[in-house]
């Protein structure tokens, strides 16, 4: 009998491993994979390594990722150190202070500690970025230093100290020569767990970093929303180093012991692997540096953008041109760029749209262009998109994309017809239930709602924006939907679902992946928007934001841009060429947005609707998720 | 020695700025309208009355202290007999499938969990195995998905913690229950079981306390439409831009952690004052 | 012996092996009812293997457990009819008193008034009647003890097993507990079976003593038995104080050491037989010289509450004097005044001179040079010599690179040593040349003369066994001066311990004297 439950164990025990290792040895092959595809391996290759050592953002957040774990590790473990041989000999109540505190990081949800950072900093308006980021890892990771340490130095003879003394030592020999030496093991256990938590900490990091510097998880978690297998390139890669530390850490004391049998000390294995990880790293970096005499070089351009919105070889290209570096991040609503860029988030070029343009100009946090810039951009544009009304004289904005939103649908589930007499209503329609897909974007989701009612999108009566509130309510408590961002472009492209709200522009690449789907723009009509480079006002260097903008509109730049991301470029030459006969886009509706249609409409900014549409659509989220 | 005592003082600074200070200020925050200033504000609590009067916020936090309890069963009732195998072992194999099931949390939670993205697609590994025995199931962005996620993410905590608690275990109390005539079964409920508690208590809140406040996983493998307490914090901080509201949650959310923990160790005492 | 009992327990060629080593090496052993018995041996003897095979947590890797007529090795532990006393208690930490003693009867499934009155009892037996509800972390190590004790007796196996369980008590309750256990033990009748490496504690509480050693027993019997027949050197050492003596047989009754034959009552050894004898030091009795069998001078006396424990060194130990040759500190200066040179005259045993070379030459002369200024040492660069390999007077020259150099004499000698046969030892030792510094500022004297004397002891018949030797000297270290000193390396003779009530001077001869029955002859141990 108890030789059965060892073999129910030993089952158990290798299914639980298999369910612990088969993510990361999936992640290892299909980072291999030829395709995009995460389902499908369709042969081997290395073009993602490639992407990955090409995109410096990748590289860059593991540099980051590696250097922060590192002097987090190193500080913390030595001020965790100085401080428990402290407060053992302190008074009973500052211990009782200091582990009743040190508890907050530990005790809390991360969520809550991260916003208290961040706080903090915004507060006292310490500008976020490396410094906070590190600041913040230095802060939760002392106390489980301390936590590791206490025990050891409780445990100690209280008369080490004073016998050490008694021979004759300083108390700062006494201190160094006899009592770390006894808590060294706690001390190492100490950095350890100090060094697995720097290492793997997304939510913290992710609220207190600024100014592009990001880590692993927050590379990962702002480009999860499109697949990239660029990601399990990188991931292979964390893999690999850390079963390089991992081996190194195991195996070079046991060469060390054969070259000589004294006593080995473990602090100094762990020394070796960071110097490793750290050079390795920084030779892996040395690939992308070059040292240059062109205009910009050694400067930066700080740029905030969307998701996947830029083409193949526009950063390396002005890169190239310029000599300068350039940092992206990325944001994944007008909403979320703004609170960053109001908090003191320093950019020098923004991509927000149509209406926050105007918020940003009406707030003045937008500077001018300078003249020559504005002069050479609109000479290349197409005259539909010149001075729209957010901005009638493009004085604070060029546009970088445009286009409407529509349906995107799978012809072969829908049919026209429906399209043509239900319009936006066809997303409470029964038979589409638990197969249509909702844009997170609380904008569209209203512009939806109300021309779906036949209101205007840019109203501000509050029945109005009710009644759109409780139609948006029935569709997620009827139809149940999916509500996603850019995981819509993927998923429809494998034609998950029927149909979907969607960009012009994503759904011209879509289009051009399946030929199964159709764009529809319903007559009761839709917005018609831009994104636009800005630059703001607390840009750090104007005139290479200036440079970069030129740039952007630019024919090869726009047309790098537009052919990879699909969306309509507002250069006149290249939209032609696109969607004209024979370009990448030929057949395809949904590159070239409808445009002079009267029902469609621009996005206005009024901050008392604004309010309440955020506040309405966080509400349909909530109900979203409660209707499961 | 009085000098060592002074070496405890920067860091006492420290705590009080970079530990005391946020708590403090998310309170602050919590309790003044969107809009003030840290000099010029208006003591509200409104922004708990909204939290508290919305049905549809408490059925979020509900739901979230549903699935951090199920994650934590689930974790338990794997965990428990996967560490006390582990524990059968001799010492040489527990230290290795002891690291077998540490070496993973060494890698970045993120990516395992992006990983889970392309298996539980629907046309992805899950889904093509029962695809073959005609079961069709969406399985990404489902509330399965987010648990699968939960589990695989926080089960080496419960597993690490009953196996320390296991294998801590003085043997010879082992040999005295078979030699008071307990067999196997009952050697196990009533003395291995009893005295690994404190381990399973670790355990839980080690599992739970990340799992309800969790924001990543649940964006990741339960899509934008599936909202819990820590998307919700999320979403106020990063997106909606209220931050009292999103600190006055903040604030719900510790409270009921706190008062949680206090529960659990006011057991743990009762438990102890019974004996 | 009352042999009327019943066999209860019958261990057949016990043999167990952990990774290949053998921890039993066969053992075969009878317990009978009521017995107390105890195996006796230090760590490691394999007296807790047994007991852990008994008990059923161990399998031997062969042989047969005997109980009641059944062999029970493949009866798991928890169905055996025994209880055991876990060395620390191993009482369970979640269970109050009352739970842990009643654990085995909950077990049972007995009903809860039977099971509240054996607690009872059994609380009473132990006398922490009233303590039921206490949490048993929180108990003194003795109520511990207690309840450990209780938990396995409310079973009421026939044969209960106690695995060192005084040991981790302090030494007045481990006394307490010895009598009490003994108590219990008369009181519910069982066989109990002891585990301890405590001799006293084993002569104090059994009816029976197994000692054991590397797996092996070496002798079985009643605490009188063993302690006045011990078999063999290691049995009566590990029992009790004793003298023990080489010795050889004459004949039966006749036992030969120390170049006496006495007689004694032990027959059946071949003659001329190699063997030990033990006399315990009670049986000695101290009387005039004319009336002792022996004679000997008082070594030392001590007085240990009860009685006096006296040595009395019965044959002389061996002694060697050399001369100290204490010289006027002698450095020579060079003419700079920046070096300064010293060394010592030395002798050189003529059988040391084939291994001798430059280095082995400066640090029997302790020759040195250094700098006057800093301290800093110079070293030696040049040794210039006509020693050659007979007995002979030659001189030394020491020099550095500077050319500042000394003169020393080295005399080569043939080595005397001191042999004596009786004692089956030797000693030898060198004259020596020393400065009055090294003199005084050696830290301790008496290591640093045999240093310096090159002084060694060894035995006889195995010159690779060391014997310990003591120095004599007549001057003060202190206040010593230029001159000739005798000192005296020796080693102690034989040496008999005795306990006795009557107080006897240091120094004085006196006559030793015991009866042929006390004499006890054993065996050689066999290596």
């Amino acid at each position: 009998m108890s030789k059965d439950k060892r073999v129910l164990g030993k089952v158990g025990m290798a299914l639980l491993l298999v369910f612990f290792y088969a993510p990361i040895l999936f992640m290892i092959i299909f980072s291999f994979n030829s395709s995009k595809s995460l389902t499908h391996f369709t042969g081997f290759s290395l073009r993602w390594y490639e992407a990955m050592l090409k995109n410096h953002g990748m590289m860059e957040s593991l540099y980051v990722t590696i250097v922060i774990a590192l002097l987090a590790t190193i500080i913390s473990t030595i001020i965790g150190t100085i401080t428990a041989i402290g407060l053992s000999k302190s008074k009973k109540v500052l211990r009782a202070f200091i582990s009743q505190v040190n508890d907050f990081p530990i005790m809390n949800p991360e969520i809550v500690t991260a916003i208290g950072l961040m706080l903090l900093f915004i507060t006292f308006q310490i500008e976020k970025g490396f410094v906070t980021l590190l600041l913040a890892h230095i802060a939760f990771c002392i106390p489980y230093v301390i936590l590791s340490i206490m025990p050891k130095i409780k445990s100690l003879d209280p008369n080490l100290a004073d016998a050490a003394m008694d021979l004759g030592a300083t108390p700062w020999q006494a201190l160094v020569k006899v009592i770390v030496p006894q808590i060294m093991p706690g001390i190492v256990s100490g950095a350890l767990i100090a060094f697995t938590m720097s290492f793997d900490d997304f939510v913290i990091s992710y609220f207190v970093t600024g100014q592009g510097v990001k880590n692993l998880s927050i590379m990962v978690y702002t480009m999860s929303k499109r697949i990239n297998p660029s990601v399990n390139a990188i991931s292979t890669l964390v893999v690999l180093l850390i079963t390089i530390t991992l081996t190194i850490v195991n195996v070079l004391p046991m060469i060390r012991k054969k070259a000589s049998p004294s006593k080995q000390n473990k602090p100094w294995k762990w020394a070796v692997a960071g110097v490793v990880v750290v050079g390795l790293v920084a030779s892996l970096f040395g690939l992308n540096k070059s040292a240059s005499t062109l205009p910009y070089a050694g400067q930066t351009l700080h740029l905030y953008n969307w998701g996947e919105y830029t083409g193949e070889n526009i950063i390396s290209g002005f890169e190239e041109l310029t000599g300068a570096k350039v940092i992206m991040d990325n944001f994944d609503s007008n909403e979320q760029m703004y609170i960053k860029v109001a908090n003191g988030d320093a950019y020098d070029v923004l991509v927000p749209s149509d209406y926050m343009i105007q918020r940003m100009m009406q707030e003045d946090m937008l500077q001018k262009l300078e003249p020559e810039t504005r002069k050479e951009c609109l000479s290349e544009l197409m005259e539909a998109i010149k001075g729209l009304p957010y901005d009638p004289k493009n004085e604070y904005s060029i546009p970088y994309f445009w286009g409407t939103v529509g349906i995107v649908y799978d012809k072969t589930k829908v049919s026209e017809e429906d399209l043509e007499n239900e319009g936006w209503n066809i997303f409470l329609d029964q038979k589409y239930k638990g197969d249509i897909y909702l844009y997170d974007s609380e904008r569209d989701s209203f512009m939806m709602a109300l021309k779906a009612l036949g209101y205007s999108m840019n109203t501000t009566s509050a029945d109005e924006l009710n009644a759109a509130f409780n139609w948006l309510v029935q569709c997620v408590q009827t139809m149940d939907p999916e509500i996603v961002t850019d995981e819509i472009i993927d998923n429809m492209a494998q034609a998950r679902k029927a149909l979907g709200l969607i960009y012009s522009g994503d759904a011209a690449y879509v289009m051009s992946e399946n030929e199964n789907m159709g764009f529809y723009m319903p007559t009761s009509g839709t917005n018609l928007w831009s994104d636009a480079m800005v630059i703001p006002k607390n840009a750090k260097n104007p005139k290479l934001a200036n440079e970069f903008i030129r740039y952007i509109t630019s024919y090869d730049a726009a047309m790098d841009n537009s052919s990879y991301v699909g969306y309509t470029s507002p250069n006149k030459e290249v939209t032609e060429e696109l969607g004209g006969e024979g370009g990448d886009y030929d057949g395809i509706n949904a590159y070239t947005p409808r445009s002079g249609y009267d029902k469609d409409e621009v996005f206005q900014y009024d901050e008392a609707t604004r309010k309440i549409i955020a506040d309405l659509w966080s509400r349909v989220k909530v109900a979203a998720s409660n209707a499961h | 020695m009085k000098k060592f005592q002074q070496l405890a003082i920067p860091y006492i600074v420290w705590a009080c700025i970079m530990l005391l200070l946020p708590m403090l200020l998310i309170a602050f925050y919590s309790v003044i309208q969107q809009g003030n200033s840290i000099v010029h504000f208006k003591l509200t609590l409104d922004n708990y009355v909204r939290f508290f009067t919305d049905k549809d916020f408490l059925l979020i936090l509900w739901r979230s202290l549903w699935i951090a309890i199920k994650t934590t069963i689930i974790c338990l009732l794997i965990g428990y007999p996967i560490a006390y195998f582990i524990s059968k072992n001799s010492p040489k194999i527990q230290q290795i499938l002891v690291l077998a099931i540490t070496l993973p949390t060494w890698i970045n939670m993120l990516v395992r969990t992006y990983a889970w993205i392309g298996i539980l697609s629907s046309d992805g590994i899950i889904s093509s195995f029962l695809g073959l025995f005609g079961i069709h199931t969406e399985l990404l962005y489902t509330e399965a998905a987010v648990l699968i996620g939960m589990v695989y993410n926080f089960l080496p905590f419960m597993i690490l913690q009953i196996n320390t608690a296991l294998t801590k275990m003085d043997r010879s109390l082992l040999d005295a229950a078979q030699d008071l005539g307990a067999n196997k079964f009952q050697t196990f409920w009533k003395v291995i079981f009893p005295l690994s508690l404190p381990g399973v208590v670790s355990g839980i809140t080690l599992v739970f306390l990340p799992a309800v406040s969790s924001f990543f996983i649940p964006k990741l493998l339960g899509g934008g439409q599936f909202f819990l307490i820590g998307n919700v914090i999320e979403n106020q901080f990063i997106t909606v831009g209220e931050w009292n509201f999103g600190s006055a949650i903040s604030m719900i959310m510790a409270m009921i952690m706190m008062l949680l923990m206090m529960l659990v160790r006011k057991l743990e005492e009762r438990n102890k004052e019974e004996k | 012996m009352e042999q009327e009992k019943n066999k209860l327990i019958q261990f057949r060629h016990i043999v167990k092996e952990f990774d290949g080593q053998v921890v039993l090496k066969g053992i075969d052993l009878d317990i009978y009812e009521n017995e107390f018995v105890t195996l006796l041996g230090p760590s490691g003897c394999g007296k807790t293997t047994l007991l852990r095979i008994l008990g059923g947590f161990l399998e031997p890797s062969e042989g047969q457990v005997i109980l009641n007529g059944e062999d029970i090795c493949e009866v798991p532990a928890y169905k055996r009819e025994l209880n055991t006393v876990f060395q620390k208690y191993a009482l369970f930490p979640h269970m109050n008193v009352y739970d842990n003693i009643a654990f085995g009867l909950k077990i049972k499934k007995m009903s809860k008034d039977v099971i509240d009155q054996k607690v009872m009892k059994m609380l009473k037996l132990i006398g922490l009647e009233g303590f039921e509800n206490k949490d048993v972390t929180l108990l003194s190590g003795g109520q511990q003890q207690r309840v450990a004790i209780a938990r396995a007796l409310v079973n009421e196996p026939s044969v209960l097993l106690l695995d060192e369980p005084l040991s981790a008590l302090d030494l007045k309750l481990r006394k307490e507990m010895q009598y009490e256990l003994k108590k219990i033990q008369q009181e519910v009748g069982i066989t109990f079976i002891f585990v301890t490496h405590d001799q006293e504690e084993a002569l104090t509480m059994s009816d029976k003593i197994v000692i054991m050693k590397d797996g092996e027993i070496q002798q079985v019997g009643s605490p009188e038995d063993i302690y006045n027949e011990p078999v063999n050197q290691y049995v009566a050492k590990f029992i009790g104080e004793s003298n023990i003596i080489p010795a050889r047989m004459i004949c039966d009754k006749k036992v030969r050491f120390d170049d006496i034959t006495f007689d004694c009552v032990d027959v059946g050894y071949k003659e001329n037989e190699p063997v030990d004898v033990v006399i315990r030091p009670e049986d000695i009795d101290i009387v005039d010289v004319k009336d002792g069998k022996m004679t000997g001078e008082v070594e030392s006396v001590l007085f240990k509450g009860v009685h006096y424990e006296i040595m009395v060194e019965t044959v002389p130990g061996t002694h060697v004097t050399v001369n100290m040759h204490v010289n006027k500190n002698y450095a020579i200066t060079s003419e700079d005044g920046k070096e300064k040179i010293s060394a010592n005259d030395f002798y050189l045993d003529l059988e040391d001179m084939k291994d001798i070379d430059d280095k082995e030459i400066i640090a029997r002369a302790d020759a040195q040079a250094w700098n006057p200024e800093t301290d800093e040492f110079i070293s030696i660069h040049d040794i210039d010599t006509d020693l050659k390999q007979e007995v002979g007077e030659y001189t030394v020259t020491f020099s550095t690179n500077n050319k500042t150099s000394i003169t020393r004499k080295i005399w080569v000698v043939d080595q005397r040593v001191v042999e004596n046969k009786k004692a089956n030892e030797a000693v030898s030792a060198f004259n020596f040349f020393k400065t009055v510094d090294e003199i005084k500022e050696s830290m301790a004297i008496d290591t640093d003369l045999k240093t310096w004397a090159n002084a060694q002891g060894w035995k006889l018949d195995d010159e690779n066994e060391t014997v310990d030797l003591d120095v004599d000297y007549d001057f003060d270290p202190e206040t010593i001066t230029e001159g000739v000193y005798k000192v005296t390396f020796w080693t102690t003779g034989r040496e008999f311990k005795i306990h006795t009530t009557d107080y006897v001077e240091e120094g004085k001869e006196v006559g030793l004297t015991f009866f042929a029955e006390d004499i006890h002859v054993m065996e050689k141990m066999g290596f």
